[in-house]
């Protein structure tokens, strides 16, 4: 790339303009100011401090590197999906810890357990920003020069151009030049005029749509680091009747960015107050969602004014900048546990998962961790729409039309009063005995008595429950603008052809003027310079020919032959 | 080809792949970006179902903590409990729920100190987070925790602490001193030696 700076043989003319053209190209020429003579990369002698601190800057904004740390940063990120990761799950930690006693260790010292969070990790990323900007910048610095500069004098001989033309006209030299400048301004050419040469250049807008393409993609990166550093990212499972507030304690799991401590969480708070779904009822797609409506009441701020919102799948409510998404739902059947001494130790819904979608058969389980002479657990399913499969209870249908509930029950110790924190969803079965119960399905209302006066399970409703994703993202506004900017740019870019068109007029062996027209299409993506350039070639001819003139010779010799 | 023309045509297309390089480097950064906040808020998230918070203790300096918000609501249990109403004295506040493992962990030392400190006047009470009454009372019983908690199921007693010192994670334990202002805060299970010191801190400090 080096060597394209100086060509050998350069034919006349554009020498300057063309000095930044091709310090644009390899991004390894950066710091080599256009037409200041470039540092021969071959004498490290003549290195001084400063001289290595470019040659570094030169390597980090090279090409070459940034696609080596996009290159890294993908393979540092696959230990993050082969180990545990302690902010995704930190019991799986603590369980390979267990496992690999020697080796765990060694790899909490290299971060492994928190890929995202290693410094370096931190390093590539960074790196890679930094050889992003460093790349982008001076790009944005050249174009924006490279737009606002005149075009190049007329090269000699414009017959050595890939486009060119000649044509004789009446007219003396200088009026010749004038027709045709009159023509190039009238369609919109930038002039330049000298001694008995015209040149212009049309399609600087290609210049402008590469500058917004650049300083877009920067705005696009600052988004991006103003999203992950300001925004954050929740979840929350709510049951209708109940409501929640935007605080760390009441979400079931929170992603903050780098910058956000848990006091920046706006303050709304959110009742859910009826949630209704409804389902295609037959044909061949019966049981299908065909909506769901979540009505919920909030504020955005404690005291505040009550709103009222009706929670659709795509129509997520926005609080403040904070959207809240309804992205599942399911049910809560409701417990009642009265332990062996006689009292009511547990009586609430509990939210179950689906683990099919077509019946919303969903599996749950229930800890009373205060019973009393033992513990309880309860492990089991909720069926909408139970019907009997031979001899198997199924749901057939997502809605609750005939809800069932079959629970296996446990005795013992639950693992809740020390330890690693638990799944709710989850029962530790290891210090618990399964009590010999014949499995019943449970009616609304029906009960398991369990032996050994352990207590009593009365199944008393449901209740639907929804979740909901909670995103604050600063930065996806300005991401979105940022990215339309950029592909705008970018579509100018490819579109707009920026092309030269020189014109030279002198005085013939005859005494006639001879015209000379040549063409060069800086960058000719779509195509077609060459019809251009003929036909302008022809108006040229036809505005400098004088009143009594004979036929004219037209010669349009196609580019990239004469050399 | 002419050199001229050559020179033209190279950097334009160096230029495009540049640009295409750039784009999959930003959509890495972005994934990057998501990736790294997930690692940050070290959460016990992922199925638990609530967030745990990063475990540690905060002191401030006498004098200097923020004032604690004169919370009030329904007490577990039955009746109304109001923080106002132990003006002057050194309260500990625990954000608890029967369900959490590190909750249950750390009441029989709560319910030790309560009653080791009820004689110099420190008072405890419980904020109830995300529970039912029927195992609140359970919990309660089974711990034997004789001091009363606030029932909180729609956390606006948690979402009044938010400009104070947020309870991040369940449980929170604050010692309020007899100024009404935070002087310490633990995040996870307290333990009955740590959190006794974080008391005669509170209590020595001036009214």
């Amino acid at each position: 790339m080096t060597g394209l700076r100086v060509p050998p043989g350069q034919p006349n003319g554009a020498p300057a303009q063309d000095g930044a053209q091709a310090g644009a190209d390899g991004r390894t020429d950066e710091t080599a100011a256009p037409g200041a003579p470039s540092r021969p990369a071959g004498q490290p002698g003549s290195f001084g401090l400063l001289g290595w601190a470019r040659w570094g800057w030169r390597q980090l904004t090279s090409m070459r590197t940034a696609l080596v740390l996009l290159f890294l940063l993908a393979v540092a990120s696959v230990p993050g999906s082969l180990l545990p990761q302690q902010g995704i799950d930190p019991s799986a930690v603590q369980q390979y810890y267990l496992s690999h006693p020697a080796l765990a260790p060694w790899l909490a010292r290299l971060s492994l357990f928190n890929v995202f969070a290693a410094p370096w990790f931190a390093a590539i990323y960074l790196l890679l920003f930094l050889s992003l900007a460093g790349c982008v910048i001076p790009r944005s610095v050249r174009l924006a020069r490279s737009a606002r500069t005149p075009p190049p004098p007329a090269p000699r001989n414009l017959a050595r151009l890939p486009q060119s033309a000649r044509h004789e006209s009446t007219l003396d030299p200088a009026a010749a030049l004038d027709a045709a400048a009159g023509v190039l301004r009238r369609r919109k050419f930038r002039l330049r005029t000298g001694d008995g040469w015209v040149s212009a250049e049309k399609g600087y807008r290609r210049e402008l749509g590469n500058l917004v393409f650049h300083l877009a993609l920067l705005a696009l990166l600052c988004s991006v680091a103003l999203g992950g550093l300001f925004g954050y990212k929740a979840n929350r499972l709510l049951v209708t009747g109940t409501s929640f507030a935007n605080t760390v304690t009441a979400l079931d799991e929170f992603h903050p960015g780098r910058l956000v401590s848990s006091s920046d969480l706006q303050p709304f708070s959110m009742t859910l107050n009826r949630f209704t779904a409804s389902y295609v009822t037959s044909g061949p797609s019966r049981g299908q969602p065909l909506s769901f409506n979540a009505y919920v009441s909030y504020t955005a701020q404690p005291g505040g004014a009550v709103r009222h919102d009706n929670l659709r799948v795509n129509h997520p409510i926005n609080v403040d900048g904070v959207r809240v998404f309804i992205i599942g739902h399911g049910y809560a059947p409701v417990f009642r546990v009265t332990d062996g001494t006689g009292k009511v130790v547990f009586d609430q819904p509990v939210p179950f998962i689906a683990v099919n979608t077509s019946g919303l058969t969903s599996q749950g389980v229930v800890k009373v961790p205060d019973a009393h002479p033992d513990q309880l657990g309860f492990a089991g399913v909720f069926l909408p729409t139970a019907v009997d499969v031979g001899g198997v209870l199924e749901s057939e249908f997502p809605a609750p039309l005939n809800p069932r509930v079959s629970m296996i029950s446990y005795r013992g110790n639950l693992g809740m009063d020390s330890g690693p924190p638990q799944s709710v969803y989850t029962l530790n079965t290891a210090g618990l005995t399964q009590l010999p119960v014949a499995p019943r399905p449970l009616a609304i209302g029906q009960s398991i008595k369990l032996p050994g006066g352990a207590g009593t399970l009365t199944f008393t409703g449901y209740r639907q429950w929804i979740s909901l994703a909670i995103t604050y993202d600063p930065g996806q506004l300005p991401a979105l603008i940022a990215g339309l900017a950029a592909l705008a740019g970018l579509l100018l870019s490819f579109f707009v052809r920026r092309r030269r068109v020189f014109v030279r007029a002198y005085p013939g062996p005859d005494g006639r003027t001879v015209v000379d027209v040549g063409g060069l299409a800086r960058s000719d993506p779509a195509g077609g310079f060459g019809e251009e350039f003929t036909g302008l070639a022809r108006v040229l001819e036809t505005a400098s020919r004088g009143p009594a003139t004979e036929t004219p010779s037209l010669t349009t010799t196609p580019g990239g032959k004469s050399d | 080809m002419s050199p001229l023309t050559r020179r033209i045509f190279r950097p334009a297309g160096v230029g495009r792949g540049a640009a295409a390089a750039a784009l999959a480097v930003t959509s890495a950064l972005a994934v990057a970006g998501c990736a790294t906040s997930i690692a940050e808020s070290t959460p016990a998230s992922n199925g638990q179902s609530f967030v745990a918070g990063s475990p540690g203790t905060t002191e401030f300096k006498s004098g200097t903590g923020p004032v604690a918000p004169l919370v009030r609501g329904p007490a577990v249990g039955g009746g109304t409990l109001a923080l106002s109403a132990y003006r002057g004295h050194v309260v500990v506040l625990n954000f608890w729920g029967s369900w959490c493992t590190p909750c249950r962990e750390e009441a029989p030392d709560l319910s030790a100190l309560a009653a080791h400190f009820k004689a110099s006047g420190v008072r405890f009470l419980g904020i109830d987070i995300r529970d039912s009454p029927a195992s609140a009372q359970a919990f309660m019983s089974d711990f034997r925790i004789t001091y009363p908690s606030l029932n909180d199921p729609s956390d606006n007693l948690a979402l009044d602490f938010r400009n104070t010192v947020p309870p991040a994670g369940i449980p929170t334990t604050l010692v309020i001193s007899r100024s009404g202002r935070i002087s310490a805060r633990v995040i996870g299970g307290a333990t009955y030696n740590g959190l006794k010191s974080l008391i005669q801190r509170a209590a020595a400090e001036p009214a």
